[in-house]
């Protein structure tokens, strides 16, 4: 009898546990330190420093969570909406992840952030569109990035080169390194395949560009067919590694085994993480257009959000948080310890190269384009990132893979527009 | 004191916790992936009722044929290779001296995930990498398909060996002594004693291994998610990774359902069929 009735027990205790809630999440409590969800695993360390000026500075201390793998990272961030385990902070994608996620009302308002920073100078106008979703602003800006091209500078000075003021000097450039057996550019299969897709169609033709990106052109238009012709005249003439080298770029740059590398402002932290010397080692310069009769030189442009949601465990903490991240003194912090440029005007970039383009591009001197993994629809996206791998490694197929891309697109505008 | 009384009226609440772990942890979310392949659900607003739309979507893919290509070779390529492999080593080390340390090596690979297998050999087989040095050619391994499916079989082969070499030892050491000494006295000896004899009496240990080995292949995920991601271009997808990216990467919660829901059926149907060939 007595084990009948424990049994009985166990089986109620164990229901118990499955159905009930924790009760917590009703009251939202004070708290004292902050957990700050991201994919950006490698940047664990300087998130960790972060936290430590921010405990110290506003009495709100900040620990990272650092995923690797983007696509598992946004599950877990998706299936938190509908549980009681919230993160505080996380970062996401602007553009339609974020309008996504908007919709679903999960992320807390920052209008009132971003009005007082703009108002301080701490954010600038033009950023204000990224973040804006239906006249409101929503998460602040974790980094910002322009695109451009690092380039071994040890390398260059060997071949007398230097950085390239227009399109046919870039190839010149990458002619006379491939003559001297020196592999030009590095490009790759996986992720960051769409590249060089994006700066030739920003260097040639940036509306179309946009409008590629909103559905309002298609993957077979005769502009974007050229586009694809271009950079596989350059494959063929062998200018890029092999995409099946899977060298961490940041190696790559380091052991010289390509002379030119393009990414965001970021990947200067892999260059210092690297004990590499700017201006001695290696150097960074704006990719020239294509088209040289565009009247202004197209900079892709990323920047990332750094978020709170709607019904975080303690919005007034969140929001602190993230209002305090736009102030000089923590982007001064953030900017420094990785040596990359900041969402902050007033933040002086120590890198020579890459304060001169924060500065030009402040000042309109560029056309910067929205990057487009942020400007292109996840499904797209998925498929164009794919149909760039199967073209970097079979140059020949870009008919097909363009008309896979379309289709998909056609797809997905087609309950979209 | 009986035992009947005890059980009593209770005697479903000693299963009911096993029964109720099983059900919110394995049956609901099946169900709950199989509702799902029937709807558009992008993992955020609320799965929209399409019907078989995504199984129709499904079998006109171009990339399902690709996957399911691949998921074959994984298929086939493991009964040969680490299947194969695991009895060859298995029947030559087990009647020698010393033959457990001649095991040692094979098993040792085991120690890795999936994940971590990945990661080892990915400067192995990467284009410029130990394998190109080594062998003194200038091929990317994980480029053209299917030659990157097999790249990927011979790491996937590397380390399942060990494995099954142990359960195949298990079964020899099963075996009656009496009827492999008969046929040894009536002069059976090497293949024709392994053929006749050996194999016929290990047979419920190999429906066993086959069976795991067929369930594991089909589900191949981690090692081809690690090293090539399915790429490049799709071309080393498995049915597996198919389903893990079209719900996770391009947030088509529904047809990645319909995958999962396909992948499932054919692994049911396929280690039914072959157990109840085996088990009769």
């Amino acid at each position: 009898m007595i084990r009948s009735r424990m049994a009985a027990l166990g089986v109620a205790a164990l229901l118990l546990a499955a159905c009930g809630g924790n009760g917590a999440g009703t009251q939202p409590r004070k708290k004292s330190e902050l957990t700050l969800y991201n994919d950006k695993g490698a940047w664990t360390r300087f998130f960790d420093e972060m936290g430590a000026l921010s405990k110290q500075r506003i009495g709100l201390g900040m620990k990272p969570t650092g995923y690797t793998d983007s696509a598992q990272y946004q599950a877990f961030i998706k299936a938190s909406f509908r549980t009681d385990v919230k993160p505080d902070l996380f970062t996401w994608q602007t553009g339609g992840m974020l309008a996504e996620i908007v919709k679903q009302r999960q992320v807390a308002d920052t209008t009132d952030i971003w009005q007082e920073a703009i108002k301080a100078g701490d954010l600038s106008q033009d950023l204000a569109p990224y973040y804006t979703i239906g006249g409101r602003q929503y998460c602040v800006p974790m980094n910002v990035a322009y695109w451009g091209m690092f380039y071994n500078k040890k390398i260059f000075d060997r071949h007398g080169l230097r950085p390239p003021a227009t399109w046919d000097d870039l190839v010149r450039a990458a002619a006379t390194l491939k003559n001297a057996g020196v592999t030009p550019f590095y490009h790759t299969s996986v992720l960051f395949s769409f590249v060089w897709f994006e700066q030739l169609m920003a260097g040639t033709d940036p509306d179309l560009y946009d409008r590629l990106s909103t559905g309002k052109a298609k993957y077979t238009d005769p502009g974007v067919v050229q586009v694809m012709e271009k950079w596989k005249e350059l494959i063929d003439a062998g200018y890029f590694m092999n995409p099946g080298d899977k060298t961490d770029p940041g190696d790559v740059m380091k052991n010289g085994k390509a002379a030119m590398v393009s990414f965001g402002t970021w990947f200067n932290t892999s260059m210092t993480q690297r004990d590499l010397r700017a201006g001695a080692d290696y150097g960074f310069f704006v990719i020239p257009n294509v088209n040289p009769a565009l009247p202004k030189t197209s900079v892709i442009f990323e920047s990332g959000p750094l978020c709170s949601l709607a019904k975080a465990p303690d919005p007034a903490a969140s929001a602190k948080y993230l209002k305090w991240w736009t102030t000089a003194e923590a982007q001064e912090k953030w900017a420094t310890t990785r040596g990359d440029v900041s969402a902050n005007p007033k933040v002086t970039i120590e890198d020579e190269a890459l304060g001169r383009i924060t500065k030009e591009a402040g000042s309109g001197k560029y056309r910067l384009v929205n990057r487009y993994f942020e400007a292109t629809p996840p499904p797209v996206l998925t498929a164009a990132l794919d149909g760039f791998g199967k073209f970097v490694t079979e140059p020949g197929a870009y008919r097909e893979v363009l008309e896979t891309i379309q289709k998909e697109a056609d797809e997905y505008w087609s309950t979209h527009q | 004191m009986t035992r009947a009384p005890m059980l009593g009226r209770f005697r479903h609440g000693y299963v009911a916790p096993a029964v109720l772990l099983v059900a919110a942890l394995l049956y609901a979310p099946f169900v709950w992936t199989a509702y799902l392949s029937l709807t558009r659900y992008d993992g955020l607003s609320s799965p929209e009722w399409i019907g078989p739309a995504n199984f129709a979507e499904l079998l006109g893919d171009p990339a399902l044929l690709t996957s399911t290509r691949n998921t074959l070779i994984w298929v086939a390529g493991t009964m040969i290779l680490p299947v194969g492999l695991g009895l060859l080593v298995a029947v030559l080390s087990y009647d020698i001296r010393g033959g457990a340390w001649f095991r040692v090596p094979f098993m040792l690979p085991y120690a890795l995930s999936g994940a971590g297998l990945a990661l080892v050999w990915s400067p192995v087989l990467s284009h410029g990498g130990i394998a190109n040095a080594l062998l003194g050619v200038d091929t990317a391994f994980l480029q053209e398909a299917p030659a990157n499916t097999l790249a990927m079989l011979l790491v996937w082969t590397w380390q399942q060996v060990g494995v099954n070499t142990l359960l195949f030892v298990v079964g020899l050491q099963s075996i009656p002594r009496e009827p492999v000494e008969a046929a040894r006295l009536d002069g059976a000896s090497g293949w024709r004693l392994f053929r006749h004899v050996i194999w016929p009496l290990m047979r419920p240990l190999t429906a066993v291994v086959v069976g795991l080995a067929l369930v594991a292949s089909l589900k191949t995920f981690d090692i081809v998610w690690v090293l090539t991601q399915g790429g490049p271009g799709r071309n080393s997808e498995t049915l597996a990774v198919t389903m893990y990216k079209e719900t996770f990467v391009a947030s088509e919660y529904g047809y990645g359902s319909a995958v999962a829901v396909m992948l499932t059926v054919v692994t049911g149907l396929a280690s039914y069929l072959y157990l109840r060939r085996q088990v009769r």
